[in-house]
């Protein structure tokens, strides 16, 4: 139990650092969308997969409201999301885009299956360490697709006329 | 089917209807609300029902969680987004005033109205006019993180 606890404070720690530090300042709004988008659509997806039985978070914040661990969705995916989208290179080759996108979601489902594997906060019932890489590439692509048309349209947004992006 | 469920599920086509009245040049701004406004009330939905302060007795996603699903995550966003879509910025302060305070207690009101006759929502160590403030305060952050979003000024 102190063990979960500690990884959680660590996630709220690292997310926080990790967004300022990895989130240039210029890229700040890109960077809150792309954190509430992501945010939105795991929540949507874990409902019904909370529901059904494809995983479950025993050592959970608010054991009494939900059965959805608060941190991982609500807060630490979403960061990394965040870091991830406005990290991303736009016009590099298709390849390299793959790579980087591979190696995100990678690096997230093996940190999701070790978790599962040494801790209580997420226990895995029909879902395997595979299906989580497509759970978590499924909502990466959603996600960024998203974000994607919101900054489409750059004249519809004043913060991009003001502040132009280089990447 | 209880009359409970059929309120929630007109909650969506009532949501999506709601949509159309928000211009299309404020669709950005709308999104950005929605999103923020999701990201306050799931959480604070999440808490008052963790302290015990609130039950939703009829809901979605009834035996994952105990917080109201659709109200949270679906209908309190959609009426945000079309509160900061419509904001009268133009306006003289009463009417700006007068915006809040119409939004805030027909959302209230309702809120009352659900409480007494249906199974949706009973207050237990709750008051309405928390529910009144809060709601407020909702619709205050969201027009502040809004403005900041759409703002030319600098970045934090």
């Amino acid at each position: 139990m102190l063990m979960e606890r500690l990884i959680l404070a660590a996630m709220w720690l690292f997310g926080f650092v990790g967004f300022f530090l990895f989130v240039p300042r210029k890229d700040r709004r890109k960077g809150l969308l792309a954190f509430m988008v992501f945010q939105s659509f795991i929540w949507l997806c874990d409902m019904p997969s909370f529901k059904y039985g494809l995983l479950s978070a025993p050592v959970r914040e608010f054991p009494k409201a939900t059965d959805l661990s608060i941190t991982i969705n609500y807060f630490f995916y979403p960061i990394l999301f965040s870091i991830f989208y406005v990290r991303r290179r736009v016009k590099t080759a298709l390849w390299s885009k793959f790579i980087y996108f591979a190696g995100w979601i990678s690096g997230i489902s093996l940190f999701d299956v070790v978790l599962e594997r040494y801790t209580d906060l997420l226990e895995y019932g029909s879902l395997t360490g595979y299906g989580m890489w497509i759970y978590i590439a499924i909502l990466f692509l959603v996600s960024q697709f998203c974000c994607n048309w919101f900054f489409k349209d750059k004249s519809l947004f004043q913060a991009e006329r003001v502040e132009p992006h280089e990447n | 089917m209880r009359i409970e469920y059929w309120l929630l599920l007109s909650a969506y086509p009532i949501g999506m209807a709601i949509l159309f009245f928000i211009p299309k040049n404020k669709i950005r701004l709308a999104v950005v609300a929605f999103l923020f406004t999701q990201l306050i009330t799931f959480l604070l939905g999440l808490v008052v029902v963790e302290l015990g302060l609130l039950q939703y007795p009829v809901r979605f996603f009834a035996s994952i969680n105990r917080a109201s699903f659709t109200y949270e995550y679906f209908f309190l966003p959609v009426i945000c987004a079309l509160f900061n879509a419509r904001y009268p910025s133009n306006r003289s302060t009463l009417i700006q005033c007068g915006y809040y305070i119409g939004y805030t207690s027909i959302l209230t009101i309702s809120e009352i109205l659900f409480e007494k006759y249906t199974d949706l929502i009973k207050y237990i160590n709750w008051e309405w006019y928390i529910t009144w403030v809060t709601v407020c305060l909702t619709f205050y952050l969201t027009r502040i993180l809004s403005l900041w979003f759409f703002s030319k000024g600098k970045v934090l």
